[in-house]
C-alpha cells in the first residue's frame, strides 16, 4: 500500500549491486513500508553510471533519478565510488544548467544493513520529487509554435 | 507567355498570409543568428535582403523522415511466431517557399535527376516535389563565395522555380515560369507589371555583370579523374578539412541519405534522413572495412561526384549550383573552388625514368 | 600583425627538422584567415597571424600523431595543446610550439551582423582596435569591441601558456581572474524554466552536422563517436530536439573537466547555436569544485579522473 496518496510519478533509481540493491532488499525482507514510485535499476558499481544515463533518464521524461551506492571507503571494488562521487556532484551542479530543479537529482550511500535508512531514503526522495511535480517535458515536432511564443518573451 | 505582376514590399507579407490558406508557406526568417526557412507567420519578420544560411533542402528532402511506420504482433498460440504490419507513410499537402535564391531552387533539379529518373522513382521524394512551389528571388548581392556563372546559372536563373520575382524599385517583378506559378499570381494584391519589365531586365543584367569572369570547367570530369589514384594531392588538400558535415548539409545539391529503423517496444517506424560522405560511417562496411578510411578518401569523393561522376552520368551538368555555402560556412574555410581548378591545372610530375 | 615578420624567422629556422608546421594565411577571401599547412619554405611567405585567426589548430593534433609537427597558437589555442599532453594523447617531443600574444579574434557572426548585406569584400586590414573592410565599393569601420569573440573579452590566458617559441612580448589578461566568468550573469539570472526553454529553442535548429564535435580539440573519439553508434544506441536518426538537445549534453559531459573554452564548438556551428555557454558555465561549476582549469598545467591530472578520499567541496551526506 503506498504511503503516499495520489499519483505516482516516475522516480528511475540507480542502485549498485553490493551495498545500496542490498539495502533495498533488507528493507524488504523487513516488511518497511515505501513509497512506490521508483523503479530500480540494478548496477555493478556506482562507478559504473555514467551521469548520461540520468541525463538520458530525465530526457526521456523521468520525474526523478536517485544514485546510492556503498558509503564512501566501503566500495567493494575500492575506489569505485570515489570516482562517482566527483561524476556525480558535477551532474548536482550541471543539471540546474539545462533548467532541471537540482532536487531532481540526488545521490546517496546506503550500506547493505541500512535497511531503516533505505525506506527514509526513498521516502525522503518520493516526497521531494511530489513537492517539485512531474517534470517539463521536452517539446515534441508539433510544439514549435510553442517555442516561438517563448522566444518573444526571451 | 509568362504571366508577369508587381507587388510593393509593403504587400509581401499580406500576400504570403493569403498563400499561406492553401500551402504550408516557408519564408527566410532569423532564429538566432541563423537565418533559416521558417513556417510562415505574421509575427515573424521575412527576411529577404541576404541569401540563407540554409538553403530551403528541408521542404522537399526532410532532414529525417519516416518512411514506414511498423508492428509487430505475436501469435498468441506461437510466441516463435512474429508478424509484422508494415503502412506507408506518405507525406500529404501543398508547400510553398518563398524567398528561395535561384541557386538554391536549381540544387532540387540536380536531384531530380537521381529521384526522378526512367529507371527509378521516389516515390517519397516525388509526392514532396509535385507538392511544392518555390517564388524564388533574384540575388541583389554578390558575395565572395557566389560562383552561380561556373556552373551555368546566373542571379536571375528560373531553373526550377515557379515564379521569380526580381527587385524593382517599390516592390518586386513577379515572372511566371510553371503553370502552377501562374495560378500564384492572380492575387487582388498584385499588379500587372508589364510596364516594369525593363528595369527587371536591367536589373538582371547589372548584376550578372557583378559576378566577374567565370571560369572553363569543362576540363574537371576528366582532370579530376586523372587525380583520382593521387592521394598525396587529396591530402594535401583535405589537410585542414574536419570531416564534419556542414558542407553537405548546407548544400542545395548533395542528396545522400541513411534508413535506419528505430524500434520502442513493438513498435517501430523506418526513417529516412541525412547522411554525408565526409562521415567515417558513410561507407563503413559491415565487415569493418571501410572503403574511404581517410579524410582525404571522403573529400575526394566529395569533390569528385559533384565535378566528375555526376556530370559523367548526367550528360555533362555539374551537381553543384554555386551557392558557395560550403565555403563560407566551412569551419575550416575549404574551398571547394580552389580544390577543383588545382585538379584543373594539375601538372603531374615528370616520371622518372 | 607586428610580430609576423618573427614569427615566420622562427619557423623557417625550425622547418628543417619538422613534417609540418600548422598556421594561417588568407582565406577564401580577405575577411577570412584559413588554417596553413607549412611543408615547404615557399608556404612560410603565405603565414598570416592577426584577429582573423579563429581557428584552435589544436584540433589537428591528434589526427598528426608519430609526425613532428610545428603548431602556431593563441593562448587559448595553447590550454587545448596542455590537456592533450596531459591526457598522453599527443608527445611532447613530436610537437614544437609557436606562440604570441593574441589581443583577440573576430567573431564572425558579429562581423556579419555589423557589415549587413554589403556584398563582395574586397579588402581587410587591421587598424589599432578597427576593422578597416572595404565591402560593395564602401569602407567600414569595426570597432574591435564590438567585433571580437565573447571569450576574449573575459580572457585569462592571451600569452600562449606553454611555447618552445614564443614571438612578442607578453600582455596581460583581458579582465581579472575573478571576473573570468561575470559574462555567465544574464544566463545565471534567467529561471529553470526559461533556461528549459532557452536551450529546446536554441538546439531546435541544429541540422546534426555535427561540426561542433569535429571542431573540438578534446573530441578526440573522431571516427568512433557514440552519436552515430547504432549499439549502444544513445541516439535516434530523428529530427527532434531531445535527440539534438542529448548529443549536446554527450559533448559537454564528455569534455567535463577537460574543455578549454576555445570556442571552437560555437564558432564552427553553421548555425550558430551558443555552445560555448554550455560548457562555460560548467567550467565555473568545475572550477568551482575542484580548483581547477583545464590545459593549464602539463602535469596536473584531470578533475575527473582523479579523487581524494575527503572532498573538500562535496557535502553529499548533507542530502
Amino acid at each position: 500500500m503506498p504511503v503516499l496518496k495520489g499519483k505516482e510519478l516516475r522516480i528511475v533509481g540507480f542502485l549498485c549491486n553490493w551495498c545500496s540493491y542490498g539495502g533495498a532488499d533488507t528493507a524488504g525482507v523487513g516488511r518497511f513500508t515505501q513509497p512506490t514510485d521508483l523503479r530500480i535499476i540494478r548496477v555493478p558499481c556506482s562507478g559504473r553510471i555514467d551521469p548520461l544515463f540520468i541525463i538520458k533518464t530525465l530526457m526521456n521524461g523521468a520525474d526523478g533519478v536517485l544514485v546510492s551506492g556503498c558509503h564512501p571507503r566501503d566500495c567493494h571494488y575500492a575506489e569505485g565510488n570515489f570516482y562517482a562521487r566527483r561524476r556525480l556532484e558535477v551532474l548536482h551542479r550541471f543539471l540546474p544548467i539545462l533548467g532541471f530543479e537540482p532536487g531532481r537529482f540526488e545521490y546517496t550511500w546506503v550500506s547493505a544493513s541500512e535497511g531503516q535508512r533505505w525506506q527514509q531514503v526513498v521516502t525522503r526522495f518520493t516526497e521531494q520529487i511530489h513537492k517539485l511535480g512531474p517534470a517539463p517535458k521536452i517539446a515534441g515536432p508539433e510544439a514549435s509554435k510553442t517555442l516561438r511564443q517563448m522566444e518573444a518573451a526571451l | 507567355m509568362a504571366k508577369v505582376q508587381f507587388i510593393k514590399s509593403a504587400d509581401v507579407k499580406p500576400w504570403l498570409a493569403e498563400l499561406a490558406q492553401q500551402h504550408r508557406v516557408f519564408a527566410p526568417a532569423y532564429d538566432g543568428e541563423a537565418l533559416i526557412f521558417r513556417p510562415f507567420d505574421p509575427e515573424l519578420e521575412v527576411v529577404l535582403d541576404r541569401a540563407a544560411t540554409m538553403p530551403p533542402k528541408k521542404t522537399v528532402f526532410p532532414q529525417s523522415e519516416m518512411l514506414v511506420d511498423f508492428t509487430y504482433s505475436k501469435d498468441p498460440e506461437d510466441l516463435s511466431r512474429v508478424r509484422i504490419e508494415a503502412r506507408e507513410t506518405l507525406p500529404e499537402g501543398k508547400t510553398l517557399v518563398f524567398g528561395s535564391r535561384p541557386c538554391d531552387v536549381r540544387g532540387f533539379t540536380m536531384f531530380d535527376r537521381v529521384y526522378l529518373s526512367e529507371k527509378m522513382t521516389d516515390i517519397y521524394y516525388q509526392a514532396r516535389r509535385r507538392n511544392t512551389l518555390f517564388i524564388s528571388l533574384a540575388c541583389s548581392t554578390i558575395e565572395n563565395t557566389c560562383f552561380c556563372h561556373w556552373v551555368g546559372s546566373d542571379p536571375c536563373d528560373h531553373t526550377g522555380s515557379d515564379v521569380l520575382a526580381i527587385p524593382v524599385s517599390g516592390g518586386y517583378l513577379l515572372e511566371s515560369v510553371t503553370v502552377s506559378g501562374e495560378k500564384l499570381l492572380d492575387s487582388q494584391l498584385l499588379a500587372d507589371g508589364a510596364s516594369r519589365k525593363a528595369e527587371a531586365d536591367k536589373f538582371c543584367h547589372e548584376i550578372a555583370g557583378l559576378l566577374g569572369s567565370t571560369r572553363d570547367l569543362s576540363q574537371a570530369p576528366e582532370k579530376l579523374l586523372a587525380v583520382f589514384d593521387n592521394m598525396e594531392f587529396w591530402e594535401e588538400v583535405s589537410a585542414k578539412c574536419l570531416s564534419c558535415g556542414a558542407c553537405t548539409y548546407l548544400c542545395p545539391s548533395c542528396y545522400c541519405f541513411n534508413i535506419t529503423d528505430e524500434t520502442s517496444g513493438m513498435k517501430g517506424k523506418r526513417l529516412r534522413s541525412w547522411d554525408n560522405c565526409m562521415s567515417a560511417q558513410f561507407t563503413m562496411e559491415a565487415s569493418g572495412h571501410n572503403p574511404r578510411p581517410t579524410k582525404a578518401h571522403r573529400l575526394k569523393n566529395r569533390v569528385g561526384h559533384k565535378f566528375s561522376y555526376y556530370p559523367a552520368i548526367h550528360g555533362g551538368v555539374t551537381s553543384c549550383c554555386g551557392c558557395g555555402r560550403c565555403i563560407k560556412s566551412c569551419p575550416a574555410g575549404i574551398d571547394i573552388r580552389e580544390i577543383v581548378l588545382k585538379a584543373i591545372n594539375f601538372a603531374p610530375a615528370a616520371v622518372e625514368e | 600583425m607586428k610580430y609576423q615578420q618573427e614569427l615566420k624567422d622562427s619557423i623557417r629556422k625550425a622547418l628543417p627538422d619538422l613534417d609540418v608546421v600548422i598556421a594561417w594565411s588568407s582565406g577564401f577571401d580577405p575577411l577570412h584567415a584559413t588554417p596553413h599547412f607549412i611543408r615547404r619554405d615557399e608556404d612560410i611567405d603565405r603565414l598570416e597571424i592577426g584577429p582573423l585567426c579563429v581557428h584552435n589548430l589544436a584540433t589537428y593534433l591528434p589526427g598528426l600523431r608519430g609526425k613532428k609537427v610545428g603548431i602556431v597558437v593563441k593562448g587559448c589555442d595553447s590550454r587545448s595543446v596542455i590537456e592533450l599532453l596531459q591526457e598522453n594523447l599527443i608527445k611532447r617531443e613530436d610537437v614544437t610550439i609557436f606562440g604570441f600574444p593574441c589581443t583577440g579574434v573576430v567573431d564572425q557572426t558579429k562581423v556579419r551582423k555589423a557589415l549587413g548585406n554589403a556584398g563582395r569584400v574586397d579588402f581587410c586590414q587591421v587598424a589599432s582596435q578597427t576593422l578597416v573592410v572595404g565591402a560593395g565599393g564602401t569602407e567600414h569601420k569595426l570597432r574591435l569591441s564590438k567585433v571580437l569573440a565573447d571569450k576574449c573579452f573575459s580572457c585569462q590566458y592571451p600569452n600562449a601558456l606553454l611555447a618552445d617559441h614564443f614571438v612578442g612580448e607578453k600582455i596581460s589578461p583581458s579582465v581579472a581572474e575573478e571576473e573570468g566568468y561575470d559574462d555567465l550573469a544574464a544566463f545565471e539570472n534567467m529561471p529553470l524554466d526559461e533556461r528549459f526553454a532557452f536551450w529546446q529553442k536554441e538546439m531546435d535548429r541544429c541540422i546534426r552536422c555535427y561540426a561542433c564535435r569535429n571542431a573540438c580539440p578534446m573530441c578526440v573519439c573522431r571516427d568512433h563517436c557514440l552519436a552515430e553508434s547504432r549499439d549502444p544506441h544513445w541516439l535516434s536518426q530523428e529530427d527532434n530536439v531531445r535527440d539534438k538537445w542529448m548529443f549536446q549534453l554527450i559533448h559537454a559531459y564528455h569534455l567535463a573537466g577537460r574543455c578549454t573554452e576555445c570556442g571552437e564548438c560555437q564558432r564552427a556551428c553553421p548555425m550558430d547555436i551558443p555552445l560555448l555557454l554550455l560548457k562555460k558555465k560548467m567550467n565555473k561549476e568545475i572550477k568551482e569544485l575542484f580548483q581547477y582549469e583545464a590545459g593549464v598545467d602539463p602535469a596536473a591530472t584531470p578533475p575527473l579522473l582523479s579523487f581524494k578520499m575527503e572532498e573538500e567541496n562535496i557535502k553529499e551526506r548533507e542530502w
